[in-house]
């Protein structure tokens, strides 16, 4: 348990009850409800906690008078003591008692004048012990109260003590002294009982006096007559009416002083009851330096409802003043709202209070000093102008930073590029910014904010429009490679084509990070209008974002022939390689990609490709075609490519060139090197030439058009133009690669024909001696179209025609112009010559075109005719010589291998 | 008076009346050595009366303080408190040249009541932290403590508390001086008395 209260101190230590008490000391309770009880002088008082050292307390009616103890109660401390004692008395004033404290006086008039109008409080007997009280000093009025409560030294009260007067007058007086006063008063009061006989008895001599006195009157007053008697009534009268006057005055006085202390009362409770108004000002500055201007509004408002029609001057000097300081603070608020950087909340709240305080003080003559504005347009505009200078501020410091990066190389290339992070910040600043705007201006349309004026339509769509478009162009100018349509607000370069590289990996995320701000945007339901500049930049993006995806797989393919391998693994088209099937899928890889970051619709987003001819079909279209061109070049470049030691690969020949002494260490040298260079290029240059061919045919006819499913399943529309000229392209170089491996081959093919004709064993046709076989020549000749067939037919079935028949033809044209120059045959030569032509024409007829056939025919016309008999002979060996060629020529009797 | 010591717990009471001006800090001085508080609103004083137990050089004494009003509006009633009274401190503001001009009437009034000149009394000029505001030099007040016949003078801060225990404990030690003199003086007559209540004792 606590210790007990302990009261040491009281202010003020007397009091009438009623008293206002300050209680001080130790232990008054540790809280407001621990205090249960004050009693005061014995009676219970109400009382107010302030802390474990301060009580307010007030004195009760019913304690006793006199002093008394402060006996405070608390739960934890029960019961305490005091050390100080308070005093109560009842004061009794009369109406001409001085008094310190204003006493209700309406009460005690009735009292006071009612009973005791023929005794003035004032009197008091002066001596009635008829001793003389010089030096008899009153010293113990205090003690006296204490010693003889509810009694009095007041000899006219009903309680009077005589030890008290005799202590407070006679205190110093001595015992004979008093004993004498005794019998003074004793005789006083005899001599009253006495009676009247023994009254006269003791004072015959005065009585006599009296009589004498009396009869000369009489006498004086029966010469002196009527007038004189009159003229003395009158002289009375005067003399009474002054004494009424004297004291209509005396009246008069307690009268003024009343009214005195009532004016002072009434201007007191007026200054109480006009306490708020007159504190306002004050208030109000307080609370605005505080920023508390909803209370300003309320005060303001129950200042003008409570005093705005009242008429008297002081209260409208002071409602004066405060519409000045409103006027003040109006200002103060127009500043305030047109602040930046603050939140959208406190800035409506002030928009409120200043509107508020406009409506109020609409009518004041005050009010016509300020304009008044519009407060929730001024927020807007001041709010858009904040958003801009962001954008611009943001902008400029980015840009800022990127040129002093430029100086040190050393930057880590995995960062995000400068532009990227000015995106990430920029979207930010927007997904944060434009709500707010967004906010405060549809309450300021749904008239939340709305003030005196109507609002004004129009320019804050504007001005939201105004916003976006500055947003978008500096991401745009930022992002986007120039475009002279937007060059207008601000241009940001890249400086160098390896920054743009860097930068354009990172795209994808600058997309993002836009989405997310125009999904933010999207949520706030701006006007379309504004949503479509966004989605213009967005689509832009996509498309660039796309193209750069998309560009990224040419610089793929160009390095595709890294990746050949010549491994023949397509089976439906014999020969084709790997090589298409690594295109389709850097393809499939860069179009899913495509589709992942671009294709894909978000919320309110166009599809890239919905309308044909859009800018997003030209686009991918181009760069499709340049893909698949690059992928020709590509095929190509795979099939010329010849490293230095491959030496073309000659034709077999049985006769050898004249040349041949010369030629032959050379080409042993040649099979050595061959035999060498084996074990690293498997794979000879025919070889590849023949696969280029076949992928390039492949491509031609099932490859590309493959690729349009692809498109398909990926979502992008297919380019048709694009893959048909790229099939245009892919023949071109098929062609091409025709004509080489053509060339490369029928030509020391055909050149053999002549040589072996005549110079090698000098021959002529004139000079035939037997007819049993076919010329070397014609062997030569089948024999070497043999292996190219080979050589064709073990890499694809498909090229055999179309090389085979070039290669026929040009034989057939070379033995149609050989025989035209024969000048002469003789008969065996005949025969001979019928035989051999014969014999290729036959071999070789089905991959004989039509002018193959026809060049046959004329080498057969320009042998001379041969008899019947001949050409039975002739016939005859024919069919012996094919039946002898069978297995070695059956090749090129399958029509379809 | 020797009623109140005696039904007190046995220790010595001495009784301090603050006199001075209204405002000059009379009440924040009290409260200040009451209970180390400093009031900042101003609330006139009617007359408050205050009493703890404190050891005075090792003895345990008790102190009455009667905080009295510094108004004009209360000057009457003064006289009756004045009596009670056995040492005064006589408070004025070092910032307020008018309530050091009032301490002459105060000092008069009390000598009158008290008819003692060697009354325990001391003069304090109180607000000492606002040292910069002052408009009594301090030569003219030690020199009219001087002329008092050399009461001591102290400056004081209720606010800084400064000197605040000093004026009570020196103003107490001097009433304690005071009254073992009387005692001493008046020592036959109280044996007497004595006597003559024990007779009556008796006789009872």
């Amino acid at each position: 348990m606590a210790p007990p209260p302990l009261v040491t101190g009281i202010s003020p230590k007397e009091g009438p009850p009623g008293t206002k008490i300050t209680i001080r000391g130790e232990n008054l309770g540790v809280k407001a409800n621990d205090l249960i009880g004050v009693q005061i002088c014995g009676g219970d008082c109400s009382f107010e906690w302030q802390s474990r050292n301060k009580i307010i307390a007030r004195t009760g009616i019913n304690g006793t008078k006199g002093k008394g103890d402060v006996i405070v109660t608390s739960l934890s401390g029960g019961a305490g003591t005091s050390t100080v004692q308070f005093r109560t008395y009842t004061e009794m004033i009369g109406p001409l008692k001085e008094s310190a404290v204003w006493v209700e006086e309406s009460p005690v008039q009735s009292l006071a004048w009612g009973r005791r109008t023929m005794a003035p409080s004032g009197y008091s007997q002066e001596d009635p012990l008829g001793l003389s009280i010089e030096g008899n000093e009153k010293k113990f009025p205090d003690d006296l109260r204490e010693i003889f409560p509810e009694h009095s030294g007041d000899l006219s009260r009903e309680n009077f003590s005589p030890c008290w007067f005799l202590l407070e007058n006679h205190h110093a007086t001595s015992f004979d002294d008093l004993k004498a006063g005794y019998s003074f008063l004793k005789r006083k009061v005899e001599g009253q009982k006495e009676g009247q006989l023994s009254f006269l008895k003791t004072h015959v001599s005065a009585v006599i006096d009296q009589l004498d006195t009396l009869m000369n009157l009489k006498t004086k007053m029966e010469i002196e007559g009527e007038i004189d008697l009159a003229k003395r009534v009158n002289n009375l009268q005067g003399t009474i009416e002054k004494s009424i006057e004297s004291s209509h005055e005396l009246f008069d006085d307690v009268l003024s002083r009343r009214e005195k202390a009532d004016k002072a009362r009434a201007a007191l409770s007026v200054l109480n009851r006009y306490k708020f108004l007159f504190c306002l000002p004050t208030n109000i500055e307080k609370n605005a330096s505080k920023n508390e201007f909803d209370i300003i509004v309320n005060d303001y408002a129950r200042a003008k409802n409570l005093y705005g029609k009242s008429e008297i001057p002081l209260i409208q000097k002071v409602l004066a003043e405060v519409d000045e300081i409103i006027l003040e603070i109006r200002r103060k608020l127009h500043q305030k709202i047109q602040e930046m950087p603050q939140g959208v909340e406190q800035q409506k709240r002030f928009v409120k209070s200043l509107i508020n305080l406009e409506i109020q003080q609409v009518g004041t003559i005050q009010s016509e000093k300020l304009k008044i504005v519009d407060p929730a347009w001024g927020a807007i505009e001041s709010r858009a102008r904040y958003i801009e200078q962001t954008f611009k501020n943001t902008y400029e410091e980015f840009q800022e930073r990127e040129n002093s990066m430029k100086d040190n190389s050393k930057r880590d290339l995995n960062a995000p590029p400068i532009r990227v992070l000015f995106c990430e910040e920029i979207t930010e600043i927007a997904t944060g910014q434009f709500p707010d705007l967004w906010r405060l201006g549809q309450s300021y349309f749904t008239g939340e904010l709305r003030g005196i004026n109507e609002p004004k339509p129009g320019n804050f769509k504007q001005i939201i429009l105004n916003a976006i478009e500055r947003f978008c162009s500096y991401v745009r100018a930022a992002i986007l490679p120039q475009n002279q349509k937007f060059q207008a607000v601000a241009s940001w370069a890249f400086t160098s084509s390896s920054q743009l590289q860097q930068f354009s990996t990172w795209l994808p995320t600058c997309l993002r990070y836009l989405r997310v701000s125009y999904a933010s945007l999207i949520r706030l339901d701006l006007p379309g209008e504004a949503l479509d500049i966004v989605l213009k930049l967005i689509d832009e993006l996509r498309l660039f974002c796309l193209t750069t995806i998309l560009k990224r797989a040419i610089d793929k393919v160009k390095k595709l022939h890294e990746k050949e391998t010549w491994e023949l693994t397509v089976p439906e088209f014999p020969g084709a390689t790997a090589l298409p099937s690594k295109l389709e899928e850097i393809l499939v890889e860069v179009l899913d990609e495509g589709q992942q970051i671009c294709l894909m619709m978000e919320v309110r987003e166009n599809p890239l490709f919905d309308t044909p001819n859009s800018e997003g079909h030209r686009e991918v279209a181009k760069i499709v075609e340049t893909i698949l061109s690059c992928f020709s070049n590509v095929v190509e470049e795979l099939a010329t490519e010849r490293s230095d030691d491959e030496v073309q690969h000659m034709p077999k020949q049985l006769i050898g060139f004249p040349t041949n002494s010369s030629l032959l260490p050379h080409s042993i040298n040649l099979t050595e090197a061959k035999s060498t260079i084996s074990s690293t290029i498997t794979i000879t240059w025919e070889h590849r030439l023949l696969c280029c061919l076949a992928n390039s045919a492949y491509c031609n006819k099932t490859f590309i058009n493959s690729l349009g499913n692809l498109f398909v399943k990926f979502g992008y529309p297919i380019p048709k133009l694009a893959l048909e000229n790229s099939r245009t392209i892919v023949n071109n170089v098929f062609s091409n690669l025709l004509e080489i491996y053509v060339e490369h081959k029928s030509d020391p093919l055909v050149s053999t024909i002549e040589p072996s004709m005549y110079i090698v064993s000098h021959f002529k046709w004139n000079r035939v001696e037997k007819f049993d076989n076919l010329s070397p020549y014609t062997h030569e000749c089948l024999d070497n179209v043999v292996s190219v067939y080979s050589e064709i037919f073990a890499v694809s079935p498909f090229l055999l025609r179309p090389i085979l028949e070039q290669i026929i033809q040009t034989i057939a044209e070379e033995l149609a112009r050989l025989m035209s120059c024969v000048e002469e045959f003789n008969v065996i030569g005949k025969k001979q010559a019928t035989l051999d032509i014969r014999m290729i024409r036959d071999v070789l007829r089905v991959y004989s075109n039509e002018r193959a056939k026809a060049s046959f025919n004329e080498a057969l016309e320009s042998i001379p005719k041969l008899a019947n008999d001949e050409n039975r002979e002739v016939e005859n060996l024919l069919a012996i010589i094919k039946q002898q060629m069978k297995l070695q020529l059956m090749c090129l009797t399958v029509l379809n291998p | 008076m020797s009623k109140k010591v005696n039904s007190s717990v046995g220790a010595a009471l001495h009784k301090v009346i603050m006199v001075g001006s209204g405002g000059v800090g009379k009440s924040a001085l009290t409260l200040q050595f009451m209970y180390d508080e400093f009031v900042e609103d101003y609330e006139p004083t009617k007359a408050d009366s205050y009493r703890k137990k404190v050891v005075l050089d090792g003895e345990e004494v008790q102190i009455d303080i009667l905080d009295t009003a510094g108004q004009e509006d209360y000057a009457a009633i003064r006289d009756n408190y004045f009596r009670s009274g056995e040492g005064f401190l006589c408070v004025f503001s070092i910032t307020d040249d008018e309530s050091f001009q009032a301490t002459q009437e105060f000092r008069e009034q009390i000598l009158r009541v008290k008819n003692d000149e060697n009354i325990p009394f001391l003069l304090v000029g109180n607000k000492c932290d606002l040292n910069d505001k002052r408009k009594v030099p301090l030569s003219e007040c030690q020199l009219r403590a001087q002329q008092w016949g050399g009461v001591p003078y102290v400056e004081t801060s209720a606010k800084t508390r400064e000197n605040v225990d000093k004026v009570f404990f020196d103003l107490m030690r001097e009433i304690r001086s005071r009254k073992t003199e009387d005692s001493s003086k008046s020592s036959s007559r109280t044996k007497d008395k004595s006597k003559r209540r024990k007779l009556k004792c008796t006789l009872l």
